[in-house]
């Protein structure tokens, strides 16, 4: 044993002079190594790293224009959007080792949060200049705080979701912006089979408490997290609405929304508003139009949140910036031009395409969403993603698909 | 005889030297390749299915776990009409390999024994596995514009007079998986059904002839029972895909046709792992009480393993 722990001194000294003369070989690195001083300061002659993990799409096309900004370079691993999925690698692979910042779509923060894997976020860090500015519905939504209030993450995209519709099959005029009825997509006859829902619960189920609600008059504790026996009410209109025929298919894929309006399958589908961008893109201009709803939204959202062991990190100011970025108006504008994000701070978005000289139809573009998002997140909205009432929704759900 | 004579002498042994040397008579006896692979099997599929059955007694609780014994689980899987998807996963697979047992066979046997020349037989096997080289999903988003009320196939039906005019398709229907799978599943079934029957001594089906059987006994009674392994293997096959399919019934069903993958695939986005755990221990019983029957029914037609002396060849 003790032969075993001379060669491994041996060992470690040896990769340490390795390291040395290496280092000296760099010629750069070798002064500050030689003085002894902290690693940390290796770091400030190039730009301090941050490692991002989480929704592909919430990545700027290019990061360089962030390095150029701000100091700071992203090295982001992309995945998939799937909360189950989100949990299990946080939980499970200990992302938080190699992690510095996670960009979920809201909900991991509910369980992750009070269980001590993300760390709060300071809301009085100094890097984080545009905090106060950032209005209450984003930095205090349910995105990113948990059902205590407690502050996990730093809004980075969202949206309130409704549903899209041809106008002319419904005999509406397309430049109307009235608010439309979600009957539309439950219970209107000029609409019984001409309609697709989304096969997703946690996405429709919300969507449908929210109309049933308002056409009983008899409103649920939390559209979002339903009660077992709630959940079972919204079901049962549910199975009543497929067995009369109301629903001509069920959808799961952002491709296959674009595909049924760009077909013309359907004429009103509750889906993610690009989708309608992308069929106006094909079939013509205002061909389909995103609704205004009477009800409400389902709003969601994507969250930067931090892992716990960022908080001993010597790059946590460099993650604060990253934050503080995310409310920026350079990555809004950036995210709204590029993939049709919205966000926080729309209005940053506009000062700062004004600045750089955007065109005027992109900086329009930028004012319509502006619009568009203070429209919509002045009506009810239902938000969440890991329900607490998660098993009994996923399982009535069932119940609806195989009625 | 030889092989009786050591049997016989171990028979009459005096009793008093079995009793001193029992282990040894023991363990010379065993066929140690066979129980090795009996262990590693039950190692490898009993001990993790036993741990399945046990975790179907708990229950998810705000995606996590609650390891409390109780029925809720099953009580749940009844609830919300997961059996249901389970009896209708099997109907269809089994409608589907039955199908494709039927066109596959009937196919391989012209392909294989038929007149088709060589060049005919290697331009059809390459055409077989031309599907492989194409994603599934892109396959069957084709049958989407095709099946779809505003698709050529509805004009063509209506022509006929088969269809009402002004009809909605077959699209987002059973109907629709069905076709979408059969299509898909054709070449599983296909490929060694074909080398099962390619592999039948046509030696034997002249001596068939010549003995004065017609084509249909010959068939019945020489190629059937000597294709048996690439029949049971394509059954196997076909069954498999078809219990798992998952891009046919989300694509062409329209989200009306549940299957067990969709409901698994569900289950899992609450991370409910006693949900699955209850629907594979379900699924494994059923298969297990369909594969005795097979047997038992297998047994009164005959002797299923002289069947795989054609593999010998």
């Amino acid at each position: 044993m003790k032969e075993k722990s001379v060669s491994q001194l041996q060992l470690q000294r040896s990769r340490r002079d390795f390291l040395r003369s290496a280092a000296l070989g760099a010629g750069a690195l070798a002064l500050p190594l030689a003085l002894d001083l902290p690693a940390s300061r290796l770091w400030a002659a190039g730009p301090a790293t941050v490692r991002g993990y989480g929704v592909t799409t919430s990545q700027l096309k290019d990061w360089s224009v962030m390095t150029q900004s701000i100091g700071v370079q992203m090295e982001f691993t992309g995945t998939g959007n799937d909360v189950g999925v989100f949990l299990r690698d946080v939980v499970a692979s200990g992302l938080g080792d190699q992690t510095d910042i996670f960009v979920f779509e809201a909900g991991t923060q509910d369980i992750l949060g009070p269980r001590g894997i993300y760390l709060p976020i300071d809301t009085q860090h100094p890097a984080l200049t545009l905090w106060e500015r950032t209005p209450d519905e984003w930095k205090h939504s349910r995105v990113v705080q948990d059902a205590e209030g407690n502050q996990w993450g730093v809004p980075v995209i969202g949206n309130a979701d409704s549903f899209g519709y041809f106008p002319e099959k419904l005999g509406l005029d397309p430049n109307s912006e009235e608010e439309l009825s979600w009957s539309l997509v439950f219970d209107d006859p000029r609409t019984r089979g001409r309609v697709s829902f989304d096969r997703t619960w946690g996405y429709s189920l919300p969507m449908a408490a929210l109309y049933l609600q308002s056409k009983t008059g008899k409103p649920f504790s939390n559209c979002a997290d339903l009660q077992p026996e709630e959940t079972r009410q919204v079901v049962d209109f549910l199975i009543e609405r497929k067995r009369a025929g109301q629903f001509r298919t069920l959808h799961s894929s952002f491709e296959e929304q674009i595909q049924l309006l760009s077909n013309r399958e359907v004429d009103v589908i509750n889906c993610w508003e690009p989708a309608v961008r992308e069929v106006n893109l094909k079939l013509g201009k205002d061909a389909t139009r995103y609704a205004y709803t009477q009800e409400g939204y389902y709003k969601w959202g994507h969250g930067a949140y931090l892992p716990v062991q960022a908080g001993d990190r010597d790059n946590l100011d460099a993650i604060y910036k990253v934050l503080n970025y995310y409310l920026g108006g350079e990555y809004r504008a950036l995210q709204a031009r590029d993939r049709g994000y919205a966000g926080p701070n729309m209005d940053l978005a506009v000062a700062y395409a004004r600045e750089n000289g955007w065109s005027a139809e992109d900086i329009a573009t930028l004012e319509e969403t502006e619009r568009k998002i203070a429209r919509k997140f002045s009506k009810p909205l239902v938000s969440t993603t890991t329900p607490s009432n998660a098993d009994s929704m996923e399982e009535q759900w069932q119940r609806f698909l195989n009625a | 005889m030889s092989t009786s004579i050591p049997d016989t002498q171990a028979q009459v042994a005096p009793p008093s030297l079995a009793a001193k040397t029992p282990w040894r008579t023991l363990l010379g006896r065993i066929d140690w390749p066979l129980a090795l692979f009996l262990v590693a099997w039950f190692i490898a599929v009993v001990v993790p299915l036993l741990g399945v059955v046990v975790y179907s007694f708990f229950e998810t609780k705000s995606f996590f776990t609650v390891y409390t014994p109780s029925l809720n689980t099953w009580a749940s899987i009844f609830d919300s009409g997961r059996f249901e998807v389970i009896l209708r996963t099997l109907r269809i697979a089994f409608t589907v390999t039955a199908v494709e047992l039927v066109l596959a066979f009937a196919f391989s046997l012209w392909l294989a024994k038929g007149r088709a020349s060589r060049t005919v037989k290697a331009m059809t096997l390459a055409l077989m596995t031309v599907p492989f080289f194409l994603d599934l999903s892109s396959r069957t988003i084709i049958w989407r514009a095709i099946l779809g009320e505003n698709g050529p196939l509805i004009p063509l039906l209506t022509g006929i007079g088969l269809v009402e005019p002004g009809s909605a398709g077959i699209l987002y229907s059973e109907w629709a998986v069905h076709f979408g799978m059969i299509i898909a599943l054709f070449p599983t079934m296909m490929l060694p059904v074909y080398i099962a029957i390619s592999l039948v001594d046509d030696t034997l089906i002249d001596a068939s002839n010549d003995l004065g059987a017609s084509p249909w006994q010959t068939l019945t009674r020489v190629v059937i029972p000597l294709s048996l392994p690439g029949v049971i293997a394509g059954i196997l096959f076909t069954l498999g895909s078809a219990m798992a399919a998952w891009v046919e019934p989300s694509m062409l069903g329209g989200g009306f046709v549940n299957l067990l993958s969709n409901s698994i695939e569900s289950a899992y986005s609450a991370l409910r792992y006693p949900v699955l755990a209850a629907l594979t221990t379900l699924i494994v019983m059923i298969l297990g009480v369909l594969v005795l029957a097979f047997v038992l029914i297998g047994r009164r037609f005959g002797d299923l393993s002289s069947s795989f002396r054609v593999l010998r060849s």
